[in-house]
């Protein structure tokens, strides 16, 4: 399979600091978009960058390229620092909110995923119920706590967690088939 | 094929990467997937499903951090002293009081490590920075937290770099993965407004440095 960040990755585990400026411009604008999302500011998402390059440069030698692509590799590094950032806050209400964010245009050359796994997805998530499956998005694009999903949904933060699993399970069902 | 995982492990996992478990469970998770293989695949597994969101986030142009970047992992060979520019800035605070005190010792493992005691010039506070080839932590070992609406930032000064900030000192120790820095470099603290420096370089007195020496 191609996947230039994947070669990329394996180049900087064995150490070739070249590398490293390559997977810089080629997938900074990508996880800059992430992590604005994520966190919602400008100063702390280039801080939070700063950070995971380098924990991507430390860590490259842990990406198996036999499990996934290079790109779905690098979001979760950036993903879960962004998340790792929102839990620490002291204050869990969400900072102001740039909308043009939400209108995501993905370019064709920007896919990252095949198409038919995004139509998979998309149908598993048409399967639960709607509110659920907004949910399932706002908590995994935005990085929603259970406060913030009980605020939006209007359900109770007791009952939150279980109503989210339940359309987890049913989610990893339709997938796995 | 692992064992499969208890459902309620499972859950855990897709918690974990759809990232809406609270913090402490959060940190417990993460250092799960160090440390238990069919948990781990669990893990990788949701992040797999979830996947296909990421088409989702929009491009963002970044600006070129890389110069931080490489100033934070690639150790720079050492310069000629120089009398000026952050040199300058760190004089103020190095008045001859800020004492450092480096101990090199193995880890069990075997692994070498540096620590530094980072001793504030009026001996207000301490902080011990503890280095063992992928890790950094940092924990106040002696005195207080910086009062109400400031705080104490920590900068890592390569010879002739700017400092590059590697966080904020609280209550709670700083972990961070950062590399063991060659000698000559500086660790400094500054003091700072309450969420560390808007500008992404020291603003307030530096308090505390500590050349790394080995």
């Amino acid at each position: 399979m191609n996947d230039p960040v994947a070669d990329l990755l394996q180049r900087c585990a064995a150490g070739d600091r070249s590398a490293l400026r390559e997977l810089y411009r080629a997938t900074s604008a990508k996880l800059m978009g992430v992590l604005l999302r994520i966190l919602g500011e400008r100063s702390e998402a280039e801080d939070a960058l700063q950070e995971v390059y380098t924990r991507v440069w430390l860590r490259a030698h842990r990406f198996d390229e036999a499990r996934g692509r290079g790109m779905t590799w690098l979001i979760s590094v950036a993903r879960n620092h962004a998340i790792d950032r929102l839990r620490q806050r002291p204050d869990t209400a969400p900072d102001s909110y740039d909308d043009t964010l939400h209108a995501a245009v993905a370019s064709a050359e920007g896919r990252i995923v095949a198409r038919s796994e995004v139509a998979r997805l998309n149908h598993c998530l048409d399967t639960l119920e709607p509110a659920r499956a907004t949910a399932l998005r706002g908590a995994y694009l935005e990085g929603l706590s259970y406060s913030e999903l009980s605020e939006r949904h209007a359900i109770p933060l007791n009952t939150l967690r279980s109503w989210l699993r339940r359309g987890l399970s049913r989610l990893r069902e339709c997938m796995d088939q | 094929m692992t064992t499969p995982l208890h459902e309620d492990d499972d859950q855990t996992a897709a918690e974990y990467v759809l990232g809406t478990l609270p913090l402490e469970d959060r940190t417990a998770a993460a250092r799960r997937i160090g440390q238990d293989p069919a948990f781990a695949a669990a893990v990788r597994a949701w992040e797999d499903r979830f996947a296909a969101l990421n088409d989702d986030y929009a491009e963002a142009p970044a600006p070129d951090l890389l110069p931080a970047i490489e100033a934070r992992l690639f150790p720079a060979p050492p310069p000629k002293p120089r009398r000026f520019g952050w040199l300058g800035w760190l004089s103020g605070a190095a008045s001859a009081a800020a004492l450092v005190v480096l101990v090199s010792l193995a880890l069990p493992i075997g692994q070498p490590a540096l620590v530094t005691e980072i001793v504030a010039a009026n001996a207000a506070f301490q902080y011990e920075a503890r280095f063992d080839g992928t890790r950094l932590v940092v924990r106040r070992s002696e005195g207080a937290a910086a009062p109400a609406a400031e705080v104490h930032e920590l900068w890592i000064i390569a010879p002739d770099q700017a400092p590059v900030s590697l966080g904020l000192l609280g209550d709670a120790p700083l972990e961070i993965d950062y590399p063991i820095p060659p000698e000559g470099w500086v660790l400094a603290i500054s003091l700072e407004p309450a969420g560390g420096s808007p500008t992404g370089a020291p603003t307030g007195p530096v308090l505390a440095t500590a050349e790394i020496r080995s």
